[in-house]
């Protein structure tokens, strides 16, 4: 009888803890992203002032050397720098023809066009020669000598690209580490969480004292499991009390019946009225004792305590083969179709029960001529029993409370009985974890239980 | 069934305990009487009675729990449970726990007196080894599972050979309707409607048909089977 939805349940529970895990790494990681992103673009507008501020300050030393002696002192000014090179500046003056007098080049780089004839930094462009991008001033001296100053950006790209390098390995653990917590929070939370299901579990399959082992520990999941604890406490208490408030009933009621019967046996001379009065009183603890019946299996309902394997098809066919004659005896066409050899875990006399008060009702509403019918069938995972007639029927008002205690129509007033027949049978099948359905018929009234098959590993 | 067979009741009602008393006395046993449990089950092992009619919510405890320690005291006692807990789970509780009758209350006098007479003479009786069980004209064939009247070959169902067979093994002695939905049914609540008279009633007729009027109706109690074993 082990259902297969737990593994599923949890499952899901590891599922969505983990869910809540991921989440919370990812907006750690893209708050970390943005703190990172942000320092990026300050590190990045930081070195471009910084080699803006250098190409000025280059501009303005040529300046002042052109100030003083025009483009000598400028030639002999680059020809100096060009010695000492660095690779990190660029600086070419020509003549009118385009003829190299200082620099870092031999040729004006290809699409440049000088602009202006001042020692101004504001205006510097960016460009990509030689494999590295530059910052650039490109003027045309007063007399047509182009002069180019550029300081290259290779500093801050490489800065750049280290940081962009830095940001991606810090994602990377970020996720990880992320992943990782969340993952082992997540199977400990699922762990405990999946203890509390199993435990559930094992309660709905009938274990009413199954308890979780150990210490409650003192965190949340404790005060869950104290929780349900107190509450399967107070479930099996109940059930308990049920138990023992049944027994007291019958003891106390039938003892005072048992004297009245046995004086009723000494009374001599009135045979038919003591025999009335026994009759009655045989009906009442009939009546009392169905009562208990259903408190009972209502209270054992869930519960797989005290079931066994019973052979659904031969009880069906016992019960019928006890009517049967007297179906045939009232002029009653009656008609059993029961399928061998089908199981289910049950209680014998229960189910005995649940038959004999079904039967009897047919017959006893059905008149000459009537049809009685019990099928038994395998549908699916279930075991259908339907038992049916031609008779009467329900009343149309009475449909819906038809399986409450102590229903019955005014019509049948005049027919023997108490209206706990059809109580019993609901509380009977629901202890056995069966469905009852009352299908729509023609005329009559038909009553199916679909009864869970007894797994063959059982 | 002689003087010399002694039955034990063990009953808190006094009542209740009278009126057993009445039925055993009728029997023409002997009787002893407790009112506890702890008192029952010491005078249980200490002699050794025929039959004990045991009560369950006694002061001390219940008399199915009991059963076990009467068994260990060595008692061979047959059993029968007299108790109010008298539903339909409760009695085969009590079978299985080793009971060898139960009877709920209320009960009818009749029905105690007929369950303590088949209990009495359980233990007497030839047990049913024999294939051939022959009451005159009338014969039950065990292994065929056939009935004869006058050699004429009467069809029984299958359950109205059990039924009959029930009525053989407890001849000459009145049968309630509750022992014949127990003992041949197995099926142990009131059914309310008498389903069982339908069946007897079918049995008695075509034994009568064949000419054996066999089963009689003891009034108000239930069925005797009781065969002419001189007719022919």
């Amino acid at each position: 009888m082990t259902l297969a939805r737990p593994p599923i349940r949890l499952f899901l529970a590891a599922r969505a803890t983990l869910r809540l895990a991921a989440l919370m790494a990812l907006a750690v990681t893209l708050l970390s992203l943005g703190a990172m992103m942000l320092q990026y673009r300050l590190v990045e507008t930081r070195m471009m002032e910084a080699q803006q501020a250098l190409l000025t300050a280059d501009l303005g030393g040529f300046a002042a050397l052109y100030e003083q002696r025009r483009i000598i002192a400028l030639r002999q000014a680059i020809e100096y720098r060009a010695a000492a090179a660095t690779g990190d500046e660029m600086l070419l003056l020509q003549d009118r023809n385009g003829t190299l007098l200082a620099g870092t080049l031999t040729e004006w780089p290809v699409g440049l066009a000088p602009v202006g004839a001042d020692f101004a930094a504001a205006d510097a462009f960016e460009f990509t020669s030689l494999g590295k991008r530059w910052l650039a001033v490109a003027r045309e001296l007063p007399g047509g000598f182009p002069l180019l100053v550029a300081r290259s950006l290779q500093p801050v790209d490489d800065t750049l690209a280290a940081l962009r390098r830095g940001i991606l390995g810090l994602l990377a653990a970020c996720l990880g580490a992320g992943g990782l917590f969340g993952w082992l929070s997540a199977r400990s939370v699922m762990g405990r969480i999946g203890r509390i299901n199993d435990l559930a579990d094992r309660v709905a399959e009938g274990e009413l004292d199954a308890r979780l082992p150990g210490e409650r520990s003192a965190d949340e999941f404790g005060l869950l499991e104290t929780h349900v604890h107190a509450m399967l406490d107070r479930i099996q208490n109940l059930n308990r009390a049920t138990h023992r408030l049944s027994d007291t009933i019958a003891h106390e009621l039938r003892t005072p019946l048992n004297r009245m019967l046995q004086k009723l046996s000494k009374i001599e001379g009135q045979e038919a009225l003591t025999s009335e009065l026994k009759a009655e009183m045989r009906q009442a603890i009939r009546m009392f004792d169905s009562l208990l019946d259903i408190s009972r299996a209502e209270a054992d309902q869930g519960t797989g305590g005290g079931l066994v394997p019973v052979d659904l098809s031969a009880v069906a066919s016992e019960v019928w083969e006890l009517y049967e004659p007297l179906a045939e005896d009232k002029g009653l066409i009656a008609e059993a179709r029961v399928t061998p050899g089908l199981r289910v875990l049950g209680d014998h006399n229960l189910i005995a029960q649940v038959l004999s008060n079904l039967i009897d009702n047919a017959i006893k509403y059905c008149s000459a001529g009537d049809r009685v019918m019990l099928d038994l069938s395998e549908q699916g995972d279930r075991h259908l029993m339907r038992v049916a007639d031609t008779g009467p029927g329900l009343p149309e008002d009475l449909k819906a409370e038809a399986f409450e205690r102590f229903t019955r129509a005014e019509r049948d007033r005049g027919i023997k009985g108490h209206g706990l027949g059809l109580a019993l049978v609901r509380a009977i099948a629901a202890r056995h974890g069966a469905r009852l359905a009352m299908p729509a018929t023609e005329g009559g009234f038909a009553l199916e239980i679909h009864w869970p098959r007894l797994q063959h590993s059982d | 069934m002689g003087m010399d067979e002694r039955i034990l009741i063990v009953e808190d009602d006094a009542e209740t305990a009278a009126a057993v008393r009445a039925e055993v006395e009728a029997l023409g046993c002997s009787v002893d009487h407790c009112d506890t449990l702890e008192a029952g089950v010491a005078a249980a092992i200490s002699t050794p009675y025929k039959v004990i009619v045991l009560d369950r919510m006694l002061p001390g405890g219940d008399g199915v729990e009991a059963m076990a320690r009467i068994r260990a005291g060595g008692s061979t006692a047959l059993i029968l449970i007299l108790s109010a807990l008298g539903r339909a789970a409760n009695r085969v509780e009590g079978l299985e726990k080793g009971a060898d009758d139960y009877l709920p209350k209320p009960f009818e006098p009749d029905e105690l007196r007929a369950r303590l007479r088949a209990l009495l003479r359980r233990g007497t009786m030839q047990v049913l080894d024999n294939d051939l069980l022959a009451f005159g004209d009338l014969e039950i064939r065990m292994k065929a599972r056939t009935v004869h009247v006058k050699r004429a070959h009467v069809a029984v169902s299958p359950k109205e050979f059990e039924l009959i067979t029930y009525f053989a093994r407890n001849a000459g002695q009145v049968v309630t309707r509750m022992q014949l939905l127990e003992n041949v049914w197995n099926l142990h609540f009131d059914p309310g409607t008498n389903v069982v008279d339908v069946h007897v009633g079918r049995l008695r007729r075509k034994l009568e048909d064949a000419g054996s009027p066999a089963i009689q109706t003891a009034r108000g109690e239930g069925y005797i089977f009781f065969p002419k074993v001189t007719a022919g």
